[in-house]
């Protein structure tokens, strides 16, 4: 694929804006809080479509797409049951206590409503997450552009790095939030053509369907058995280990997404940004699934289109959307589309930088390090932590060369870390006799769980690392599904166990942190589209058709 | 920042114009693809670019 001179002003261009929005925002950056949590002042709209954004990085676009080619329109799941539920659980009935309780981070609100150690322990093990996925994606994206167009992948990641660096240095989380807008429409703007075009060459979506695998156009019919789908996953694995466990473990969870809903302008705001992102959230797979399964459809109907093989054996799914842009795009919409995975990267990329600032600045630095500094020693430790947060990805993607499926590493990270994590937020919130000795001990059960449940079985020659083996999984997928099934539930069990087991706080201590002891606005009055609930409802209908029509 | 829609808008209407031009000026078409790709999307674009800025205060 070779560039043309009007490929380069676009992607300019994009470089040129997005460093502009860095300038403009600078001027209100005057304390820290502006910097590291917006102080608390952007419209809903601004933080709905940021939510979504700082999800949709260069690893989700490429490797959704290449999940498209793989397994079909099953990776909607990803979606529509793991992502749509808990996004409507964090807003509806989560939010109140993030925002309520005026914690700058979410693992402030785990020492406001627990202790300090299990504050750090999130803060930690958090801390070093976003690191690794952002140097991951670099990665990534730094090995495509050297495939696709030959540009040095140092040179690629450096000058991505730099752009980041400079605009979330510049204005902070409001920076890299208004951009997170610009890029995704920027994303949707530069793939919904692609999707279009290949579908229509591809006959439609009976055309489609009529060329591939059955159980590639739908999600349901063939979830019965592991063995029904190229996933290899059961449906009770899959609801209860994605829909459940590692969906509510990132969704409601993670500050990379929820530091985006609490920089919102008001409670109510912040309590709609989730379900408002959960509209385009929904669309997303029209967008970055569907064309992967148009590849495969293409690539049989002879018109000299085939999806890459790779070195090893096998197809590079990866370069599944690549090739197609090159297929389907001239010199001119080719810039936008790269510029487009250039943006979802960046959007990506400055998502980890500003919650890692947050999370080091407050949690580790204030928390640990440094107490009671004058506000602007904060500040100044904010955007030191920002070159050092993108330094330190810099250095990941360059470790992170070992890894082939990034999609599978990335659930299994989530799986040791996030899935627990959830247990320990339901029970924090919603009964009030959770301890922090309970919740340190059942987080270090969960994972420890995890470990073992990875080390005890195996799938696709990955795990087994304890020795004996008591069970095969039919795919790393499946296997992971589960780890986070008893990561949870080993959590859950224990939290309560050793919650029991020691004293809680006492009422006073927990007002606006715990469910019962908190005042949950019900915006009576408000039209119906400003409300939580209404608005949740509406986005529970849309995912149940978009469910049904695609089962 | 006045607003966000602003810079969007102005983004979204030069990116629109220079790829519909693009499309006018150059007969490159794209492998698979007979239809004038640049033109269309980019004339989607310059809309999108122009509604944000009316939207915008």
């Amino acid at each position: 694929m070779t560039l043309a001179p009007v490929d380069y002003l676009l992607l300019f261009l994009y470089f040129a804006f997005v460093l502009v929005i860095g300038f403009l925002v600078k001027r209100k950056v005057a304390t820290s809080e502006d910097f590291l949590t917006s102080g608390s002042s952007v419209p809903v709209w601004i933080t709905s479509l940021a939510f979504i954004a700082a999800n949709l990085g260069a690893q989700e676009v490429i490797g959704m797409c290449a999940s498209g080619a793989k397994y079909g329109i099953m990776t909607a799941h990803f979606y529509w049951i793991g992502a749509i539920p808990a996004m409507l659980f964090v807003g509806v009935f989560m939010m109140p206590f993030y925002y309520g309780s005026r914690a700058r981070s979410v693992p402030e609100y785990l020492r406001l409503r627990f202790d300090e150690k299990t504050r750090t322990l999130n803060a930690i093990t958090f801390a070093v997450m976003t690191i690794f996925s952002s140097g991951i994606s670099m990665y990534a994206l730094g090995l495509l552009f050297q495939l696709v167009l030959h540009w040095s992948f140092t040179a690629s990641v450096l000058l991505s790095a730099a752009i980041v660096l400079v605009y979330t240095f510049l204005g902070g989380l409001t920076s890299a939030i208004y951009n997170e807008v610009l890029q995704f429409f920027l994303i949707v703007l530069g793939f919904a053509p692609l999707a279009i075009l290949a579908v229509l060459k591809a006959g439609g979506w009976s055309g489609m369907a009529s060329r591939i695998p059955p159980v590639m156009t739908h999600t349901w019919s063939q979830v019965r058995h592991a063995s029904e789908n190229p996933m290899g996953v059961e449906a009770f694995g899959l609801i209860a280990g994605l829909g459940f466990v590692l969906s509510f473990g990132y969704w409601c969870t993670d500050f990379l997404v929820v530091q985006r809903a609490m920089a919102a302008d008001s409670m109510s705001a912040a309590r709609r940004t989730p379900l408002i992102a959960a509209f385009p959230k929904m669309i997303m797979p029209f967008i970055v699934i569907v064309p992967g399964i148009a590849a495969v459809a293409l690539s049989r109907m002879s018109l000299g289109y085939a999806i890459p093989a790779k070195a090893g054996g096998g197809l590079d799914y990866d370069q599944a959307l690549t090739t197609l842009m090159a297929q389907f795009y001239p010199s001119g919409m080719l810039g936008l589309g790269l510029t487009a995975l250039m943006a979802s990267f960046m959007s990506g990329m400055a998502g980890n930088v500003t919650a890692f600032n947050t999370v080091w600045t407050y949690d580790l630095y204030q928390g640990h390090i440094r107490k009671g500094a004058p506000d602007s020693h904060y500040l100044w430790v904010g955007r030191v932590t920002t070159v050092a947060g993108v330094t330190l990805s810099v250095a990941t993607a360059y470790l992170a060369t070992h890894f082939n499926n990034i999609m599978d590493f990335l659930q299994l990270v989530f799986g040791f870390v996030n899935a627990p994590l959830f247990a320990t937020f339901l029970l924090g919130m919603f009964w009030k006799r959770t301890t922090g000795h309970g919740a340190f001990t059942g987080l270090l059960a969960g994972t420890a769980a995890a470990a073992a449940t990875h080390g005890l079985t195996l799938a696709e020659n990955k795990g087994g690392w304890l020795g004996t083996v008591v069970h095969t999984f039919p795919s790393t997928m499946a296997q992971n599904f589960w780890i986070a099934i008893f990561a949870w539930s080993a959590c859950f069990l224990v939290t309560i166990l050793a919650s029991l087991a020691s004293t809680p706080k006492a009422s006073s201590e927990l007002h606006n942190l715990v469910y019962g002891l908190t005042d949950i606005p019900h915006d009576s009055g408000m039209p119906w589209y400003k409300r939580p609930a209404p608005l949740a409802l509406a986005v529970i209908a849309a995912v149940v058709l978009l469910n049904l029509l695609f089962a | 920042m006045s607003d966000l829609r602003r810079p969007i808008g102005i983004f979204f209407s030069l990116s629109g114009v220079i790829v519909a031009v693009t499309g006018i000026a150059s007969s490159h078409r794209a492998p698979l693809e007979s239809a004038n790709v640049n033109l269309y999307c980019g004339i989607a674009m310059l809309v999108f670019g122009l509604v944000m800025l009316w939207l915008s205060d």
